[in-house]
């Protein structure tokens, strides 16, 4: 399972309405650092997906909420709990060190 | 008793995923420990023109994630693990890493290099939005713009030169009195006439909103600050290898770069060092390609080796 894409909709029903945890990166195609954790960032939805909901935006298709949340950069990981953003991490260097985030906020 | 692999590979670059190939073909069992992307510095190049097989140029990321396909169609293993401590002391090397400990019975080091950093504050946020690394990489997106370059060796020279003919304006930030770059390169920047330097000056401030607007420099000899608008600023201080991990354990130069000959063989006797991270006059991705290759070739003598001496005590027994 690889990390669910989300449109501004799916954000307001999926991540804001919802109890349940959920963790999105903030993306564009365009961005090379976005490529470079697409993949790790796959494996965190496999693993963690039991546990929280793993999802994507693509802030080229959804300015409006990339504003609303000030993402300035991307990649930016923000963690949604009962709808509310929590933490973020910026350009994560290593699987490893979204793990970490994950935990600390867990 | 744990898994142990004929070869651990630390880093999915050329130069590791070229080893895993090579190895999985060769029937060995392979795993490559990777901490983010396949590709390492190639994966942040849009345009890889110097790889020979691809006529029109290849994206470097994709470049990479092909590497990785081929190497996996082979039977080679990628976890994506960052390596924490490292053991090559006993016949069984052991790599702790964020997904466990790995054991083999070799290992590549192909962990590369790296741009030596400024190490200033939203440095790696900026990355990509007006902090750059590479001229030949990016320098096309500041066409008709002011950017800056930060360094005064050969290389910063060369990417000035670059700049300048793409860019209105390049200003060079040094921080000493005179650049360092040999003649050849020194020469023709002086006489650009949209280049200007600013000598005895350290780079103390990015100046940003969500990208870069300028830099706050730092005169050197009077404590002065001034503040430079620039679009774009290129680091070329150099580059560092990754090598932090393995001090104390194996033999490096004064650069921190593994010493091993085109053998690939470091200090200690079933670790290799392949690419980027080996002392060596050329790094191209076909040079970390080919010390790949090498590294499998070295490994496996170095395993029959093992295997006749282990063979010729058994019979002793």
């Amino acid at each position: 399972m690889s990390a669910v894409n989300l449109t501004n909709t799916d954000f307001q029903e999926k991540v804001l309405q919802e109890e349940r945890s959920a963790l999105v990166d903030f993306w564009a195609p365009w961005c090379t650092h976005c490529r470079r954790i697409s993949s790790a960032y796959d494996k965190i939805a496999e693993q963690y997906g039991d546990r929280l909901l793993v999802g994507k935006i693509n802030i080229d298709e959804e300015p409006q909420l990339a504003d609303r949340l000030q993402i300035e950069v991307i990649p930016t990981l923000m963690l949604f709990k009962n709808g509310k953003p929590v933490d973020s991490v910026v350009a994560p260097e290593s699987k490893a060190q979204i793990e970490a985030f994950i935990q600390r906020n867990a | 008793m744990e898994h142990i692999y004929d070869m651990v590979i630390i880093g999915g670059g050329p130069g590791g995923y070229t080893a895993a190939l090579y190895a999985a073909r060769s029937g060995l069992e392979v795993v490559v420990l990777e901490k983010l992307s396949a590709g390492g510095q190639m994966a942040l190049t849009t345009q890889v023109d110097n790889y020979p097989g691809f006529d029109e140029g290849i994206d470097g990321f994709t470049l990479g994630e092909k590497m990785q396909a081929q190497a996996e169609r082979f039977g080679a293993k990628t976890e994506y693990a960052e390596v924490f401590r490292t053991d090559f002391q006993r016949k069984i090397k052991e790599i702790e890493t964020s997904q466990g400990v790995f054991y083999g019975r070799t290992v590549v080091i192909a962990s590369g290099a790296g741009p030596r950093k400024l190490g200033i504050a939203g440095e790696k946020e900026l990355t990509g939005r007006g902090v750059n690394y590479c001229a030949a990489c990016d320098g096309m997106f500041y066409k008709g713009k002011t950017v800056a370059v930060v360094g005064g060796g050969n290389s910063a020279a060369e990417d000035a030169l670059l700049l300048a003919r793409i860019c209105e304006k390049v200003v060079v930030i040094h921080r000493r009195e005179t650049l360092r770059a040999e003649k050849v390169y020194h020469d023709p920047l002086i006489r650009m006439k949209n280049v200007e330097f600013c000598w005895n000056s350290t780079v103390k401030e990015f100046l940003h909103r969500e990208k870069l607007t300028g830099l706050r420099l730092e005169n050197g000899k009077t404590g002065e600050e001034t503040d430079l608008p620039v679009e774009g600023v290129f680091i070329s201080v150099g580059r560092t290898p990754v090598t932090e991990l393995f001090k104390g354990q194996l033999e490096m130069d004064a650069g921190g770069y593994l010493i091993a000959d085109e053998t690939t063989r470091t200090s200690q006797p079933g670790v290799f060092a392949a690419g980027d991270v080996r002392t060596k006059q050329v790094r191209q991705i076909v040079t970390a390609a080919a010390d790949g290759a090498v590294a499998v070739h070295y490994a496996e003598e170095y395993l029959a080796g093992k295997r006749a001496c282990s063979n010729a005590s058994v019979f002793r027994v």
